[in-house]
């Protein structure tokens, strides 16, 4: 177990800058969690701290130890790949003690330590077998098992549930949950899965074009987004925009929703708006924001309740999601199934804007800090 | 309801068809086949049967004496010791050549499939063009080279030109056949620890079994009937078996002795059509074969 400090580090291919200096340090056991759209740089972050590919400037420490220009297999890491990449000439037993045998650890050691990962993992029974005789979520199991047989300072997870089915992903992702819970080992995982990102993470950092937008704890940055794209990539549904007028009302600065009834949205730090008086803005708010009428919610501050023309629904089984057009922006409500909503029918909706965000809509940079 | 609009081809119409393919299969396999049983029969009959005229007639009487004569005593040239001793030479060159020219172009195309470096495209490209050099345009530096480095006439000689013209052919075959293995794999091994060649040795080389059948197969008929290099390139003691052959057929006293000539012709394409025989299979499934499954 070791903590992981990345300074500043910055990747070049000849003009293109892949790595634009990213700054991430996190404790010994901690779950990071790299996300962000594809070509953002994640996986040659990735490939960076596992030393695979050379950084162009900035440096990368585990455990306190500058491995910056350290070969892979001096950093004393494990990574367990997408395509898993087993070796397709060895068996199971000996794909998970390849690593052991490379380090010169005695026969007898080396069976004690599969035993174990196999009795860990549940895979005793395919010890003998050669990953073209496995399932894809044997072979998955197969690769994590061989990077718990080193007992290394550092994890990298490079995208591990991408090629499973849906079934086998979410019982793979609660098992390497449980595992990390188990192990506590310090973990850099990869995904592009957003769901996977903030069930697994203690902390995530979201990526695009080679930056970190941000760091945070997966509630952080869901609650709390530091600007437009961060908000827009974690959650699902996503979170709606609505543009919006500031326009001064009973609570100082509020932003004006051309609903039916026109309606006007407090805001707790209304003092951020004041500002930009007569402009519009980006509100950012979670569909879960928008319900049906909730008894035990009325009255409360930032709680308006208004009239909205339903256009269509989507019963999603748990919740039905009420879609409408506010501001011209389409706007996902999650509702009560019980609910009544009618596609082409006005009804009500409670807004709850305690939790809203505001975005500047050219910079993408939230307006309210 | 479909399936009756579907018109199913009568069954004699299937059969006529049948015929008629294996009809054609065999009639190809015949014209392929000719010149070898003619060459077969010569070589059984003696010199007065061939004489008669009756090229296609099976061989009165059943004799071996030419095989014995062109192995043994039949002469090339000024000596008349048969082609046995040039068939040795010739596995002397086949072997070495074959082996170093399979492993080498196994190691290159290792490094610029799996190890990609800067300019690795360019080299390859560069090795490429060595695939289409006419033999003939290399004989005069080549010489010269052989005679600079003090291997001219030699086995050592013949082995180092196979190899150098083989290398172009067995990194493209190497090559191809590795960009279907995924670099992760590389990337999975390094991180365990192991290097450069334990990488090669333990986990590439054992999923090469099928390119290294087609690279062996490949080389082994390119050099065992490479006659120009032979010719070229080697001392009166070195001569490979398609020299000796060639000797051996203008070599006459008194009457053209043709059953020897084909005995000896057999005789120098046996090794060949052996690999081909117990390796064949693999050659087609080897260049067809691609993704590495894991």
């Amino acid at each position: 177990m070791a903590n992981l400090v990345i300074d500043n580090v910055k990747k070049r291919y000849g003009d293109t800058e892949i790595l634009k200096g990213i700054n991430i340090s996190i404790a010994a056991g901690e779950f990071l969690i790299l996300v962000g759209p594809s070509g953002c740089g994640k996986s040659t972050l990735m490939n960076s701290i596992a030393g695979l590919e050379e950084v162009s400037e900035g440096s990368i420490l585990i455990a306190d130890q500058d491995v910056t220009h350290s070969s892979p297999k001096d950093r004393d890491i494990a990574m367990v790949f997408q395509s898993y990449a087993l070796y397709p000439n060895m068996t199971v037993a000996q794909n998970i003690s390849f690593g052991l045998e490379m380090r010169k650890v005695p026969k007898e050691e080396r069976d004690v330590e599969v035993e174990r990962v196999a009795e860990l993992l549940q895979i005793n029974h395919l010890l003998n077998r050669k990953p073209a005789q496995l399932s894809g979520g044997q072979r998955q199991r197969v690769a994590m098992g061989r990077a718990l047989a080193r007992r290394p300072q550092l994890y990298l997870f490079d995208e591990p549930l991408s090629n499973l089915d849906a079934k086998l992903r979410v019982e793979m992702r609660t098992e390497i949950k449980k595992l990390h819970k188990k192990l506590g080992t310090t973990i850099v995982y990869v995904t592009h899965d957003q769901v996977e990102a903030m069930t697994l993470a203690d902390r995530i950092a979201v990526m695009r074009d080679g930056e970190v937008q941000q760091l945070g704890t997966p509630q952080e940055i869901y609650d709390n987004p530091a600007n437009l794209f961060v908000a827009g990539f974690m959650g699902s549904p996503a979170m709606n925009f609505i543009p919006a007028t500031v326009v001064t009302g009973d609570d100082g600065a509020m932003l004006e929703l051309a609903t039916p009834n026109k309606t006007l949205l407090p805001f707790p730090k209304h003092e951020s708006l004041q500002p930009y008086l007569g402009k519009s803005l980006l509100l950012g708010l979670r569909p879960e924001m928008i319900t049906e009428p909730q008894a035990h919610k009325e009255g409360q501050k930032y709680v308006t309740t208004t009239a909205i023309e339903v256009e269509v629904t989507e019963p999603m089984g748990a919740d039905t999601m009420v879609i409408t057009r506010i501001n011209n922006a389409e706007v996902n409500c999650r509702s009560n199934p019980a609910y009544p909503a009618d596609a082409g029918s006005v009804i009500n909706m409670m807004f709850d804007t305690s939790k809203a965000v505001v975005f500047n809509p050219t910079t993408g940079e939230r307006v309210d800090v | 309801m479909s399936n009756q609009t579907i018109k199913q081809p009568s069954k004699v119409l299937n059969n006529v068809l049948r015929i008629a393919l294996y009809t054609v299969l065999l009639t190809m396999a015949a014209i392929y086949l000719m010149p070898f049983v003619v060459m077969l029969l010569t070589s059984l009959k003696d010199v007065e049967e061939i004489r008669s005229g009756t090229l296609l007639s099976l061989p009165s009487t059943l004799g071996f004496e030419s095989w014995q004569k062109a192995w043994s005593s039949a002469c090339t040239g000024s000596s008349c010791e048969g082609i046995s001793p040039y068939f040795l030479n010739s596995f002397q060159i086949v072997l070495p050549a074959v082996a170093i020219s399979t492993l080498l172009g196994a190691l290159n195309g290792y490094v610029i499939s799996l190890w990609k470096f800067k300019g690795s495209d360019l080299f390859f490209a560069a090795l490429l063009i060595g695939c289409f050099i006419p033999f003939q345009v290399i004989l005069l530096p080549m010489a010269r080279t052989l005679g600079w480095l003090g291997i001219a006439n030699t086995t050592t000689g013949l082995v180092f030109v196979h190899v150098v013209y083989g290398v172009a052919f067995t990194t493209l075959f190497f090559r191809n056949f590795y960009q279907s293995i995924p670099e992760e794999l590389v990337k999975a091994a390094r991180l365990d620890g192991a290097g450069f060649f334990t990488i090669f040795y333990r986990i590439i080389l054992p999923v090469s079994i099928p390119i290294i059948v087609v690279t062996v197969i490949w080389q082994f008929t390119q050099i065992w009937n490479d006659f120009l290099f032979g010719v070229a390139f080697s001392g009166f003691d070195t001569q490979p078996v398609t020299v000796a052959l060639n000797n051996l057929v203008n070599t006459s006293f008194g009457g053209k002795e043709y059953n020897v000539d084909m005995a000896a012709a057999i005789i120098a394409a046996l090794p060949t059509l052996a690999v081909y025989v117990l390796a064949g299979k693999y050659f087609v499934r080897g260049l067809t074969a691609g993704a590495v499954k894991g």
